[in-house]
């Protein structure tokens, strides 16, 4: 069975969803084919438990490395991808995250720098609407005030702050793509900290409820439990010419168009370019599925004698402080960028509930723990830089799904560096902790946060994958969208920049139609 | 900067109102979604139908396992229980049984955030052996028949390390056990779950709940 588009897109995600809204809107016939089930809105029970379901669920990927980058909780699985669990923590990346290697000959350069990306910033953030205080944010870099007044500041927030006070450190409310009052049609968020299962009134711009919408009312065809295996080409190899895919009853499909964008997520793109073709498919350079990196959450938490109503707020939390960001050679420990999103609503259960913060509690002493920390719990997260290391890398399984496509193997190990900024955040939080008044206080384990790498971006066929708009080196009609082509991750969540370029990329395809496809 | 004083939780929060029945239980407020609607249930077989029942009503229902046999219910019941007081009457054997046998992309395990692929039988079932192994050569008896005191003993010495007896494999291994602190943080999960992270368990802690979408069949047990 044989079918023509002018655009495939592979991934109904944050990039995928944009992407789609944009080309769609400009007239071009696009279909989207989304590995996962459908999700709508109603689907998005208010439950720790229940959002697991959101969570990656596809073939499985093997994860090796001292720590793994953890893609079932960071990846997506169904309509919306991962940005329908995100919470919606949206910093700008810094002007200096885009020279790292020409500032300080560590790591990489991206090929654009900040002034770049800033007007797509700017455009995205008053398409979407991000809460925030533009000026309280002392460390931002240029760009328009936000569109929407920052999120309100709960107890746990005001508490904790008065720790970053006494230390000298300084804290602004969280920029959060969550409505503060109704915005584009969509309504204010009630601050009941139920993001991750996914954020059914509207209010947190998730894919399901900004950019799907406006896909669906140009007639985007979104496929569901479409797997796709390859990416197919001409004799010569240098132009795309579709899909290969099964359906929901496991029919194989071949899907023809135009042009294909794979908007995947970071350890689905490459395994996908990897299976294309020997030695994998646009990978002159070797580097497909290269440099993958997440990001180090440092966990603090703690007990204090006030009540901090920890189940009001953003899962993100509500206060932000970057003080530890540029400069990247002036970390007391290691080398790079973090920032605090500060106060994060927490439930009872889950990997982030206050249960599993302290797993050494049992029996009685955790009764008692749980039923203090349901009024007095605190906590705060760094978002840690990973440098990129080409060893950190996606490659193909010996193990094979169930349609025989190799499953995906991915080997993370912090650079030693990153983990030493880690460990120095670790301390910090402490010290801010205490000073807050915390009357226990103690850190979690490295979590890995965000996945993004495997298919970079830079100058040249030779150090990268794609050009600066996601356009493959080889190949001119296939490009790349999402956190697989930043080449340094920064200390700042993702979201917000994925965003950005793939206004910029979608842009690109439009001005460059013709060429792009000939 | 000058903010307001820090926010307390509205005693009019809408979703407060809802979660105390105040404004009826079928429509959200400023919401257009009905209570429960798409939401996950945990269907069980009974004779010749199809039954939603919360773990806790399968458990004082004797709902037949599927995956786990009588043996291995008493243990887990037993460790979970020392581990998270109330893990038991919560039905967390229940739980756990009824998501063995789930498609992976419906799992509602914990495990499934642990880099660990499916099935996940094996990872239960070899643990429990292992922990009845160990059990036994510490203390010669089974672990029903232990004291409060050993329990509490032999938890903090497997939250640390494997005990003796308990054979060493990797994390991810699909065919010996986990290790014992692996498995004790993933069992501990699972008992924070079904004990913690129900809407009776938040009213029990005095937490608004705040749903803006409630689970359909609200996981708390039968008065």
């Amino acid at each position: 069975m044989k079918n023509q588009t002018d655009v495939i897109i592979v991934g109904s995600g944050a990039a995928g969803s944009l992407m789609a809204a944009k080309l769609s809107e400009a007239g071009k016939k696009v279909t989207i084919l989304e590995a996962g089930p459908e999700r709508r809105l109603e689907d998005l029970t208010s439950s720790q438990i229940h959002a697991r379901r959101l969570k990656w669920g596809g073939a499985p990927v093997e994860e090796n490395g001292k720590q793994p980058i953890g893609n079932v909780f960071n990846s997506g699985y169904g309509t919306g991808g991962s940005a329908l669990h995100h919470y919606a923590v949206w910093p700008r990346l810094h002007v200096e995250d885009f020279k790292v290697k020409s500032l300080y000959s560590r790591a990489v350069d991206w090929p654009i720098a900040y002034d770049d990306i800033r007007p797509y910033y700017d455009k995205i953030q008053q398409e979407v609407g991000i809460s925030g205080d533009h000026a309280a944010e002392i460390w931002r870099p240029k760009g328009d005030p936000y569109p929407l007044p920052p999120v309100p500041a709960f107890q746990q927030s005001e508490i904790i702050a008065r720790g970053f006070a006494k230390l000298g450190k300084r804290t602004s409310p969280l920029p959060l793509a969550i409505n503060s009052r109704d915005y584009q049609g969509r309504t204010a968020c009630l601050w009941d900290g139920w993001c991750d299962a996914g954020c059914p009134t509207r209010a947190l711009a998730s894919p399901l409820a900004h950019y799907l919408p406006k896909a669906i009312k140009q007639d985007v065809n979104i496929i569901h439990n479409a797997a796709v295996t390859r990416i197919l080409t001409d004799k010569s190899g240098k132009k795309a010419i579709g899909v290969h895919y099964h359906d929901k009853d496991d029919a194989e499909i071949i899907l023809m168009a135009d042009v294909v964008i794979l908007a995947a997520y970071a350890i689905q793109n490459p395994r996908l370019l990897l299976n294309s073709a020997d030695g994998g498919l646009a990978n002159r350079s070797g580097l497909v599925g290269a440099y993958i990196m997440s990001h180090a959450a440092a966990l603090v938490y703690g007990l204090f004698d006030q009540e901090t109503d920890p189940y009001m707020g953003a899962t993100g939390g509500q206060m932000l402080n970057q003080d530890s960001y540029d400069h990247k050679d002036q970390r007391i420990k290691g080398f790079g960028s973090y920032q605090w999103m500060i106060a994060q609503a927490v439930k009872p259960n889950d990997l982030l509930g206050y249960g599993g913060s302290n797993p050494g509690l049992y029996g009685a002493k955790l009764t008692e723990f749980m039923a203090r920390a349901a009024h007095h719990f605190g906590t705060m997260t760094a978002c840690v830089e990973d440098l990129p290391l080409q060893e950190n890398h996606v490659k193909l399984s010996s193990k094979k799904d169930k349609f025989g496509i190799p499953l995906a193997h991915v080997h993370h190990t912090s650079h030693a560096d990153s983990y030493a900024l880690w460990q120095g955040a670790k301390q910090e939080g402490i010290e801010i902790f205490k000073a807050a008044g915390a009357t226990e206080f103690w850190n979690g384990p490295l979590g890995p946060m965000h996945i993004m790498g495997g298919t970079i971006m830079g100058d040249t066929a030779e150090n990268s994958v794609t050009n600066s708009y996601g356009q493959c080196h080889d190949i001119d009609n296939l490009f790349i969208a999402g956190p697989g082509l930043f080449p340094t991750s920064g200390g700042v969540n993702p979201t917000f920049t994925v965003h950005a370029l793939t206004l910029r990329s979608s842009e690109y395809i439009l001005n460059n139609w013709s060429g792009v496809i000939s | 900067m000058i903010r307001a004083p820090a926010l307390r939780p509205p005693t009019d929060h809408p979703l407060m109102k809802k979660n105390k029945q105040e404004e009826g239980s079928i429509k959200i407020n400023r919401r257009e979604f009905s209570l429960g609607s798409g939401a996950f249930t945990m269907a069980f077989l009974l004779g010749d139908g199809v039954i939603n029942l919360t773990p806790a009503e399968a458990k004082t229902r004797k709902i037949p396992f599927r995956s786990l046999d009588q043996k291995q219910v008493s243990t887990l019941d037993f460790l979970s229980d020392a581990i998270v007081p109330g893990a038991k009457s919560a039905g967390l054997s229940h739980f756990i049984d009824h998501q063995l046998s789930a498609a992976y992309e419906d799992n509602l395990l914990i495990l499934r955030y642990l880099r660990v692929n499916p099935p996940f039988k094996n990872f239960y079932a070899s643990a429990l052996k292992a922990f009845e192994r160990s059990v036994r050569l510490k203390y010669n008896k089974s672990p029903l028949d232990l004291s409060e005191a050993e329990i509490s003993e032999f938890i903090s010495i497997m939250m640390q390390n494997n005990p003796a007896g308990w054979p060493e494999t990797e994390q991810k291994s699909e065919q010996g056990p986990p290790p014992a602190p692996f498995f004790y943080f993933v069992l501990r999960s699972d008992a924070i779950d079904v004990t913690y992270g129900t809407m009776s368990s938040f009213d029990s802690m005095d937490i608004p709940y705040m749903a803006h979408i409630a689970p359909s069949h609200p996981w708390e047990a039968p008065s």
